[in-house]
């Protein structure tokens, strides 16, 4: 049962990593980004490529000690993909979106779907049809953790839980601390009004997608190292499922989307070895189940008085 | 009232604020039709008229919130219609909206710090806490609810801290849209004698007012504003008091 707990928080903190983004974009620019799974998955290949190189560049771990280096470079080799994201996050908002702010939701859904069949194609076109994989994986898991407590289980999956945890911390330090965070939060409170105290809402726009993509890409590059691959289909499922943590959560609230991010990869998580058949079902259940008692998700986003 | 005049910038021969032509649209339709409006340095201007008549229009053109179908607005003689709208609360104009669009979830603090942050350079401000302290101390009520969110304070308290964000620009024109409206008749007085203050403090004007009773305490001229055109203007006092002014402002029956 813990194992199946923890392969939750596991799942979760990925979710975590790609429904956060989409729902700050929500938040603040008011758009739902269609394309942001495929951000994911370009970080996931994006990741096979950087983290390739740069753990090529030491040696495969023989014991603890080599193992916690290597694990600092597959870390710090992640980080590097994640900044890759951030000017294609950055340059996908100022050339396509920032049109089209005044135009009706269909068309932003239109031009964000296309976006999604563009990156598509050009994943396909730089790393091929077929899935690729790190082989990192065996690595990380050299690195001791829960043996430490008498538990069996992969060094890597609680790495990504902490990541998870460590991200969702940061981002709310970063809107509840920060003068730019407050900033970001002031424009998706009320537009008009930040323009009329000098906030350029364009700019905050644009790195507020930016801030998305890079960590969509950071969770696709956790995903590359793990036991999974990268594949041209991975960002599609992966946008269904941050569609329903942000229903869940709230559409725009950061806890939410932690929130509901849990709670879909627990449950999930937790019925699927025992009713293998309601795998799928899992996440759409409990949206409903949400939907029913709080119709308008968990949290409320920035600004709205609950 | 007389200019400061310590500002090199500033030319004493054009007024502070000039908008001329004015004739702005809200989805297509034109709601202000060749409006002219002026307010000269350390000058506090009502701009009087029924709900509906433009005063708030007007005001959001200025901004640059609400399209500008003719016309020029030149602030320091610089025209604003060319600018990015962002840009014009840094070039010292300060905004209180009618319906006052504070920052929830934000404390009173925050909101009065966040002009600072995004324009407080461009505004000269050289140490934010003591700017901040400055606005405390002039809404001394505040004072206590400086750490409560936004949402939990009264009317008055809403509309000072609205008032004292607009402030936080260090404006050279403090732009008020219907201070008064809807506050118990005590705490109209009180706002009245912040506002006695502000422009004490040699900030130029410009407020909006549906109620012409309130007016002659608080500005040296005014504007009568009726279906997007400015009808009459002049002394407050005689104006508030011509018969016809007064038909004009009861003849919609708000």
């Amino acid at each position: 049962m813990l194992e199946h707990v923890l392969n939750g928080l596991y799942y979760g903190s990925i979710l975590f990593m790609i429904a956060s983004g989409m729902t700050i974009i929500f938040g603040v620019l008011g758009i739902l980004n269609l394309a942001h799974g495929e951000l994911y998955a370009l970080g996931a290949f994006s990741a096979f490529s950087i983290i390739g190189f740069v753990a090529g560049q030491v040696a495969a771990p023989t014991g603890p000690v080599t193992a916690i280096v290597f694990g600092v470079v597959v870390l710090a080799g992640s980080l590097a993909t994640a900044a890759v994201l951030l000017p294609v996050g950055g340059a996908l908002e100022a050339a396509f979106i920032r049109p089209i702010y005044d135009r009706d939701e269909v068309y932003q859904l239109l031009l964000t779907y296309g976006l999604l069949l563009v990156l598509t194609d050009v994943m396909k076109f730089v790393w091929g049809p077929s899935p690729v994989d790190l082989g990192v994986f065996g690595g990380i898991n050299e690195i001791p953790t829960t043996e430490l407590v008498g538990i069996d289980y992969p060094s890597y999956n609680v790495f990504v839980i902490l990541i998870g945890i460590a991200v969702f911390a940061w981002l709310v330090w970063f809107f509840d601390r920060t003068k730019t965070g407050r900033i970001v939060r002031a424009t998706a409170i009320n537009r008009e009004m930040s323009t009329a105290i000098g906030i350029s809402t364009d700019r905050m726009f644009t790195l507020v997608f930016a801030i998305g993509a890079f960590f969509a890409g950071f969770g696709g590059a956790m995903v590359s190292i793990g036991p999974g691959s990268a594949s041209l289909g991975m960002g599609l499922d992966w946008l269904v499922l941050s569609f329903v943590v942000i229903v869940i959560g709230g559409l725009g609230s950061l806890n939410g989307a932690f929130v509901g991010s849990m709670l879909v990869g627990v449950s999930s998580r937790v019925v699927t070895p025992y009713y293998p058949q309601l795998e799928l079902a899992v996440p759409f259940l409990l949206m409903v189940l949400v939907l029913l008692l709080k119709p308008e998700g968990l949290y409320g986003a920035w600004g709205e008085i609950q | 009232m007389s200019a400061p005049g310590s500002d090199d910038r500033r030319d004493p021969s054009s007024p502070l604020l000039e908008v001329s032509n004015l004739s702005a649209t809200v989805e297509g339709f034109e709601v202000t039709h060749g409006l002219d409006l002026e307010v000269n340095e350390g000058e506090a201007v009502a701009l009087v008229g029924r709900n509906g008549a433009g005063k708030t229009s007007t005001f959001r053109s200025i901004m640059g919130l609400t399209p500008v179908a003719n016309g020029s607005i030149r602030l320091h003689g610089e025209e604003l219609l060319d600018m990015r709208p962002e840009l014009i609360p840094k070039r010292g104009i300060g905004y209180q909206p009618e319906s006052r669009d504070l920052f929830t979830g934000m404390t009173v603090e925050e909101n009065f710090r966040l002009p600072i942050w995004t324009a407080g350079e461009a505004r000269g401000v050289e140490d934010e806490d003591a700017l901040v302290e400055e606005i405390f101390e002039l809404f001394d009520e505040l004072e206590d609810r400086r750490d409560a969110e936004v949402q939990n304070l009264s009317g008055g308290q809403g509309k000072m801290t609205a008032i004292g964000r607009a402030l936080a620009l260090q404006p050279d024109l403090l732009i008020l849209d219907e201070p008064l409206e809807g506050l118990a008749p005590v705490v109209v007085e009180n706002v009245k004698s912040y506002i006695h203050e502000i422009i004490d403090r040699d900030i130029s004007v410009l407020i909006a007012e549906s109620n012409a009773s309130h007016v002659p305490e608080i500005v040296d001229r005014m504007y009568v504003i009726e279906r997007g055109e400015i009808v009459d203007s002049g002394d407050p006092e005689a104006l508030s008091s011509d018969e016809e002014i007064q038909m004009l402002m009861q003849g919609g029956g708000e």
